[in-house]
């Protein structure tokens, strides 16, 4: 008999969890297709939210700036150099890693309101930076385009699958990586370094070096989620990154639950769920433009104070502990 | 059980020609047009109804369907009434490529009309396939000229004249009416002042000064010390204010408080320089008084011309607590235009028929522009030229020297030519029967 092993498990999981989206994706239209691929991309963003603030306890307001330079990179690598997508893709995440870890270089000694207070200051900055330099495309920014399939998937086809299939499969390894890789050593020191900074010190941990390791390998997530949201986009420019999808995405990552990655699907259909809910709602109830427009902002707003009050590490780990009682 | 071959090949085909009937019978008889029934045509539009830019041009949807309603009750087109379905993207790209998407493929939408803003439109014409699915893109709301590349956007009509015409326009304006006067450019460092600044240089304007100022980054200490060194000028310099209204009232307040204000001549581009705005931004009326400014429509104030007044009428019945302004103006006129697009696409409406009917007639179209309307086979640009105008103190816009002069020009390098374009009178009671 082979042996499962944990790791092996979460693969076979990921498999599985892939082979149904691919045959979920040939059962439904562009629309649920299109909007599956926001939800794989904005997963991928709260992934490295919980990676830097439920994993590492450090609190980052300025997830945008980062996702604005994955998005950039991914642009300029294929739209300037002129390489195929993937590779495109795949520089966002280094590059914008390489920028998280200078950043975690500087950042490293600040933590609580100092750090949400520089993160801020950098999802304001950065993407006005853009403006400044031509090979930016100033405000009306430049073309990221992946290109259509390939002509031997046919040609029923179309943009949206490929866009849905190109952000799901990214989504799926990125997040397989991130869960394996938190589910050894890194995972726990993380964890002890959260908790209690100086006990962590004490043991032996650097949590200096950890802090900036965090750092790095959040901004990587956060790049790769830039590079695909300006890809469902077509293009990217300063004004796709606004504060408010810093807090968006933080907002879904409460949601979800900060300390666990179980339930970033439920937290990217949150954000992407909530304004069509809110759409449906207006329609049947027949409400005038200003309740449709503020509508979404309320749900979530109530959605973000009962996952406080109600599941405030979210509701993987209520099954969780669901699961726990049942043993015992 | 069937054991004769015939009979069993009989039975075979009867049973594919009834399966065969039943997928028929379940097709239409043709491939309808989307958002097309024999009483509704379904339009949208994806636009900022909150937020910063929300509050400058929400009133664009609400003035269309307020124009739309109107012709509704009067009958509507060709039998069909016109639903426009209203979409808020807050001027952001990524809203604005969802929601352009969600009119495709959820509101199932025949056509989009008076989209507004480059970055935002930008992206959700490619999100949204419009090219693809050959759907009608109508009278874009920017002064952007890219948008009127039939390669890159095959079925986008643009609506108001671009900011490089203003500019090249300008030019000419300032070196026959204001010869030996030194003339200095505060421009916003983005596509629209560049954009402003190659039209000056196509002008072929001589600049004593130009300064470019990232987007509010102009704060009242530093137009103050811009104003100090620029009134170091001799004589009396032209100052040219290309950006956004905000800016022009900062530069005007500032000049207040140096008591420089009769030391230049003023001049806001056609983005900066509404008068409604920069009163309510605190400029003061006896500062206002004598500003020039360019403009294609006329004046929102002037009940005297039989659009405005006309459109006023209809704000007040189908708009109610809205006030009438230039952007209502703009909305209202962008929607005759619409009206008259789907009127001379006919009754048997398809999205390609309407595109080549705005193509042969829409240069004839009537609306309230002063300045000819350029669609052609080869042009998807809307209005293009300007006019100038001198604010006076109660924030009216009257032509220059007292006559109305018109120039047109194009986005690149075409001459610039006094026009004495006359626009078509408004159809009877505003509602078009000429396309």
């Amino acid at each position: 008999m082979i042996k499962t092993t944990p790791t092996k498990k979460r693969l076979l999981l990921f498999i599985f969890f892939g082979w149904i989206l691919l045959i979920l994706g040939d059962r439904v239209g562009d629309l649920e297709l299109y909007q599956g691929s926001f939800v794989a991309t904005y997963a991928l963003a709260i992934t490295s939210i919980i990676l830097l603030t439920g994993y590492s306890g450090q609190l980052s307001l300025g997830h945008s700036a980062l996702m604005a330079v994955g998005a950039y990179t991914g642009a300029l690598s294929i739209f300037n150099a002129g390489l195929h997508p993937v590779i495109g893709l795949i520089i966002s995440v280094f590059v914008a890693g390489i920028f998280g870890l200078i950043l975690g270089l500087v950042v490293a000694r600040l933590s609580g309101p100092y750090l949400a207070g520089t993160t801020l200051a950098l999802a304001i900055s950065l993407p006005t930076l853009a403006n400044q330099f031509p090979i930016l495309g100033g405000e009306e920014g430049i073309v990221f385009d992946v290109g259509v399939a390939s002509a031997r998937f046919g040609d029923e086809f179309s943009q949206y699958k490929w866009f849905f299939w190109i952000s799901a499969l990214a989504a799926l390894i990125m997040v397989w990586l991130v869960a394996n890789l938190l589910s050894v050593r890194y995972g726990r020191t993380f964890k002890a370094m959260r908790d209690n900074p100086v006990a962590a010190q004490l043991s032996g941990i650097n949590v200096g070096q950890l802090k900036v390791m965090a750092f790095a390998l959040s901004s990587g997530v956060a790049g790769l989620s830039g590079g695909l949201l300006v890809m469902l986009i077509s293009g990217v420019s300063p004004s796709a990154f606004p504060l408010s999808l810093s807090f968006a995405v933080l907002t879904g990552a409460v949601v979800t639950g900060l300390y666990n990655l179980k339930g970033v699907i439920l937290g990217g259909l949150v954000l992407v769920a909530i304004p069509e809910i809110a759409d449906s709602l207006v329609s049947r109830i027949g409400g005038s433009e200003g309740f449709t427009t503020t509508l979404p902002g309320f749900l979530v707003s109530a959605l973000l104070i009962l996952a406080v009050v109600f599941t405030p590490n979210g509701p993987g780990h209520l099954l969780k502990r669901h699961h726990h009682k049942k043993k015992v | 059980m069937i054991r004769n071959k015939s009979m069993k090949r009989a039975s075979l085909a009867s049973a594919v020609i009834a399966a065969g009937a039943l997928v028929l019978s379940t097709l239409p008889a043709q491939a309808a047009t989307p958002g097309v029934s024999a009483t509704e045509i379904k339009l949208g539009i994806s636009s900022p109804l909150t937020g910063s830019a929300g509050v400058a041009y929400g009133k664009v949807p609400g003035a269309m369907k307020a124009y739309f309603n109107y012709i509704n009750a009067n009958g509507g087109v060709n039998g069909r009434k016109i639903t426009l379905i209203s979409r808020d993207d807050k001027y952001l790209p990524t809203l604005a490529a969802t929601q352009t998407t969600n009119l495709i493929l959820k509101d199932n939408v025949f056509a989009l009309v008076g989209a507004l803003g480059t970055a935002t439109h930008s992206k959700a014409y490619k999100a949204a396939a419009l090219a693809k699915n050959n759907v009608p893109d109508l009278f874009v709301n920017t002064g952007f000229s890219g948008f009127g590349d039939t390669t890159k956007y095959p079925t986008t009509f643009t609506v108001l004249p671009s900011y490089a015409m203003e500019a090249k326009i300008m030019s000419k304006f300032i070196k026959e009416k204001f010869t030996g006067q030194a003339v200095a450019l505060i421009a916003q460092d983005d596509e629209f002042g560049i954009d402003g600044v190659n039209g000056f240089k196509a002008g072929a304007l001589t600049l004593a000064s130009t300064t470019l100022y990232p987007q509010s980054s102009l704060t009242d200490a530093r137009a103050k010390a811009l104003l100090t060194g620029l009134s170091a000028i001799p004589g009396k310099p032209v100052l040219v204010m290309f950006g956004t209204t905000d800016v022009t009232a900062g530069i005007l307040k500032a000049a207040e408080s140096l008591d420089l204000v009769s030391k230049f001549t003023w001049i806001a581009g056609s983005v900066g320089g509404d008068a409604n705005t920069l009163l309510a931004l605190g400029v003061k009326a006896t500062t206002l008084n004598g500003v020039v400014a360019a403009s294609f429509f006329p004046d929102a104030k002037d009940k005297s011309d039989e659009y405005v007044s006309q459109f006023m009428t209809i704000n007040e019945k189908y708009n109610k607590g809205v006030t009438f302004d230039n952007v209502v103006l703009q909305g209202m006129n962008s929607a005759m235009l619409t009206v008259q697009a789907l009127r001379a696409a006919g009754k048997n409406l398809t999205r390609a028929g309407l595109i080549s009917a705005i193509e042969s007639k829409g240069a004839k179209f009537a609306g309230a522009g002063l300045v000819p309307l350029n669609y052609s086979a080869t042009s998807r640009i809307g209005y293009n030229g300007y006019w100038f105008g001198q604010l006076n103190a109660s924030g009216e816009l009257k032509p220059y020297g007292g006559t109305l002069a018109i120039f047109t020009t194009d986005s690149g390098a075409g001459a610039i030519e006094a026009s004495t374009y006359k626009r078509p009178t408004m159809p009877k009671n505003g509602i078009p029967t000429n396309s």
